[in-house]
């Protein structure tokens, strides 16, 4: 526990200061690491250089109001932010959304944990020195936003679901141009394999890294891909099924190594995952409304409540708490990389400042997402 | 022009020449490493000025002497002053001893080779110099990176290159270039000499995968963060000069230098062959760099120590027996 | 204590005031009422059950303010959500050398409420700037306060399970 405390340094010892700007903290995160040569002895995060206080604004304006915001967290992963929130609106007021859109939000769900997980592989492997591969994930990944573009309206940020169901509903196009990205897709992958997997490397930089292991996850509440890469099957979307998750098919990835290597064939593998499930939503997808029919203004009833949900991250987490009036009396909003970076000191102290670079990629940090 | 002695004119066409390779060779350089960077990631690479953005490095040069040149405060004026200068001065030199064709050569010395690994190696210096003076920490890292891997990689580089002197007998350029005719070129005879000759090259001219010196992604830009307009490009341009150099010296001795079959142009044909193999080389280098992650500072020493070492030994003493037999 | 049940005996005996609610009403499943004395025994009781911390976070109530502990674990789903009010002097003993990960969670709650976390090793602010450390953004106005039973669920009236019932606060 005296990680965080700040100590005199020993005459070997010198201070760097990595970021708030630098090409690998993926954002405004700001690291001091005590260095000792190239030797990383104590990395301590500063947070808060994106700093907006989501939760407060949660608390100054009427429920639907605060839909843009969720997206604007993790803006990687908007659609399932916005998941998380309708779902625990609908959880609290007892609302249902119709099957259409149950299946809709699975698919755009699964749609943007996909380009997450393809922006990570390319940064991932940017961070260490190869600039290629960004590229390509780039082309499959502007495949996908295009698709989400034509249906949602909005590039990165989405606000697209409601309660109750979802704004806009999907064509015959939007689901042919969907399964011919699944075939692309898959045909990427073993050049994917070969560029980056087969890459020796590339595995000698992640293989033994920043190793997790099930009790340290524990005691740092570790969740998404690098939980999963100790060995622990442990997915939001299998654990506590919300939406329709439990009506598809699909494998939770583990590997039992806990290094970053293990993290990286995770998410790997969760891509091919993800597809199955897009495959199998757009053959199950039911017809109907996508809007569920709703009073013209929901009052919360009293109570709290909690809604969890698989980010490719973690598990995102939404709190509400409400008083019966229209804006919520308190919403905590729990997000994966805030407890995913929380383990940076204890894993990354004595490694190689080169390996830090790699053990935070690895961490796939969304930094104004922690910083909320 | 008679007023001139016929030895000081042969000296100054020789020395204009000699900037106008390395200038040209960056330019060229700058423009192909874009060009292919932009085919192996799928996009065409500069497109917008001049056909294909042929004018593109112009337009980037005009840019850089345009900038300011920023002293950080803390740093040291006069060595952060020098240290592009030392970095790049020293990299037209060589261009005086190398043979581009059997006519086309400043002047020929007899310990030519030695020259060019002399005066190349004053390039260390002037990393370490700009990482110190920047008053930079990550300047600082890259300038220790740089003086530790450079050092590193001499040794199995002289040790590959001495197995060539102890088959031809001489340090001059074109006595090795001669000693390699009739198709018989050093790289037949002796492939794991090339091989670790051009992985030490790499690591000397600090390029990916060995490029830790500069890091992006860990050190922002290494040693050469602090530095902006000609002071940066400076740098640049002294990479890209010995790259070229590395690349000329693994042609001459490993690949017969400007032997080959006669080509079209028959009289200029050996210069050709010689800037052909060169440019090969130089794009296999681009192809490596855009292809590669970086590897670590410990696994680079290692693979140094462990494995060009020992090889390259081994390499020159089975070398001097089958001489002495 | 590899079962909800298991779980539930456990927490009775620390004692703790355990309610099993309705997972697809509330998305938790156990709502556990601690007081602040026992908060590190009912976390180490956790640990050892090999649960994970999910997050900390305040609740400003006309009465107190209320931390509640979320848990979680990854091997049967059981999710808990502990409410513990602060102690008179608005303060809350650490369970950061139990949980780690509690460490960021117990400064965020600082910087947004000012609970004090007694013996945490560096309650500087973690989100906020270093010099806002007084101003605790999610603290409510007077008139905006609601009282504990104001937030509290309305017990639904066809309750098949009868441990669901809320407490009558």
């Amino acid at each position: 526990m005296s990680t965080d405390t700040v100590t005199p340094l020993d005459e070997h010892r010198y201070v760097l200061n990595m970021g708030p700007q630098h090409p690998s903290t993926h954002g405004v995160l700001r690291v001091i690491l005590e260095m000792e040569g190239e030797y990383v002895m104590n990395p301590q995060p500063v947070l808060g250089y994106g700093h907006r206080m989501h939760e407060k604004m949660a608390e100054s304006r009427s429920w639907p109001n605060f839909l843009p915001n969720a997206a604007r967290m993790d803006y990687l992963a908007a659609l399932i932010y916005n998941h998380g929130y309708v779902g625990v609106i609908e959880r609290l007021a007892g609302i249902e959304a119709t099957p259409r859109a149950e299946y809709i939000r699975v698919i755009t769900s699964e749609m943007n944990r996909l380009q997450s997980h393809l922006l990570w592989l390319g940064v991932l492997v940017l961070d260490l020195g190869a600039f290629t591969p960004i590229m390509y994930t780039f082309e499959d990944r502007e495949k996908l936003i295009d698709i989400l573009e034509d249906v949602t309206g909005s590039r990165l940020t989405y606000c697209y679901m409601r309660v109750g169901g979802v704004v806009r509903d999907i064509d015959d196009k939007f689901i042919s141009r969907t399964r011919e990205y699944i075939d692309w897709q898959r045909s990427r992958m073993p050049m994917y394999e070969n560029l980056v997997t087969g890459n020796i490397i590339f595995r000698k930089r992640v293989e033994d890294i920043g190793e997790f292991t099930p009790d340290l996850a524990r005691r740092y509440g570790l969740t998404g891909p690098c939980l999963r890469a100790t060995g622990i099957p442990y997915d939001i979307r299998r654990a506590e099924p919300y939406s329709v998750y439990p009506e598809f098919d699909f494998d939770i990835p583990t590997e039992t190594a806990g290094d970053c290597m293990a993290a990286y064939k995770v998410r790997f593998r969760e891509i091919e995952q993800s597809l199955r499930i897009l495959e199998q939503a757009l053959d199950k997808l039911p017809d109907g409304p996508v809007m569920a029919k709703l009073p013209k203004k929901i009052k919360l009833p009293a109570g709290d409540a909690t809604y969890t949900v698989e980010s490719p991250r973690g598990e995102l987490l939404y709190h509400l708490t409400a008083d019966g009036s229209d804006v919520p009396y308190r919403m905590k909003i729990r997000v994966p990389s805030f407890s995913n970076l929380s383990v940076l000191p204890e894993i990354c102290s004595g490694m190689l400042l080169s390996d830090l670079c790699a053990c935070m990629g690895s961490l796939d940090l969304v930094i104004p997402e922690i910083d909320r | 022009m008679t007023f001139l002695p016929p030895e000081l004119l042969r000296i100054l066409v020789t020395v204009v020449c000699a900037i106008v390779i390395v200038f040209g060779n960056a330019v060229v350089m700058g423009y192909l490493e874009r060009k292919f960077a932009g085919r192996f990631q799928r996009r065409p690479g500069p497109m917008e000025v001049g056909f294909h953005g042929i004018l593109q490095l112009a337009v980037d040069g005009v840019k850089l002497v345009g900038k300011q040149l920023v002293i950080p405060r803390h740093a040291d004026p006069v060595l952060y002053r020098i240290a592009p200068i030392i970095s790049f001065a020293p990299s037209i030199m060589p261009m005086l001893v190398i043979p581009f064709s059997p006519k086309l050569q400043g002047r020929d010395f007899d310990v030519g080779l030695i020259f060019i690994l002399a005066v190349v190696s004053l390039n260390v210096l002037a990393i370490l110099i700009a990482g110190w003076s920047s008053n930079n920490k990550y300047s600082l890292l890259g300038a220790m990176r740089s003086v530790a891997q450079n050092v590193a990689y001499e040794i199995p580089m002289l040790l590959t290159l001495m197995s060539v002197i102890l088959v031809t007998g001489t340090f001059s350029l074109r006595g090795i270039v001669e000693a390699q005719t009739n198709g018989i070129w050093f790289v037949f005879i002796m492939p794991v000499a090339f091989i670790i000759f051009f992985a030490a090259t790499l690591a000397e001219t600090n390029r990916a995968p060995f490029d830790l010196p500069e890091a992006e992604s860990e050190l922002t830009a290494g040693f050469m963060t602090e530095f902006s307009g000609m002071g940066f490009s400076l740098f640049f341009m002294a990479e890209y000069t010995y790259m070229f150099i590395a690349c000329s010296l693994t042609v001459i001795l490993f690949l017969g230098g400007w032997q080959g079959p006669p080509l079209p142009f028959a009289e200029y044909s050996s210069a050709l062959w010689f800037f052909l193999k060169v440019y090969v080389l130089l794009i296999l280098m681009i192809w490596i760099r855009w292809t590669f992650p970086r590897v670590r500072f410990d696994q680079l020493l290692n693979f140094c120590w462990k494995y060009l070492v020992p090889f390259a030994l081994v390499h020159l003493m089975i070398t001097a027996v089958v001489l002495k037999l | 204590m590899n079962s909800r049940d298991a779980v539930i005996s456990a927490l009775k005996k620390l004692p703790a005031t355990v309610n099993e609610v309705e997972f697809k009403q509330c998305g938790y499943h156990l709502e556990v009422l601690v007081d602040a004395g026992r908060l590190r025994d009912f976390a180490l009781l956790l640990r050892e059950g090999d649960f994970y911390l999910s997050f900390i976070s305040g609740l400003h109530l006309k009465e107190t303010i209320e931390v509640s502990y979320q848990f979680a674990n990854y091997s049967f789903p059981c999710r808990l959500l502990a409410r513990v009010e602060v102690e008179a002097d608005n303060s809350l003993p650490t369970i950061c050398d139990i949980f780690q990960g509690a460490n960021w969670h117990e400064r965020e709650t600082r910087d947004f409420f000012g609970v004090v976390f007694r013996d945490h090793p560096n309650l500087m602010p973690l989100l906020l700037a270093e010099d806002m450390a007084e101003l605790k953004p999610l603290l409510k106005k007077d008139d905006k306060l609601k009282e504990r039973a104001a937030i509290t669920r309305a017990a639904a009236a066809p309750d098949p399970q009868p441990a669901a019932a809320k407490e009558d606060a």
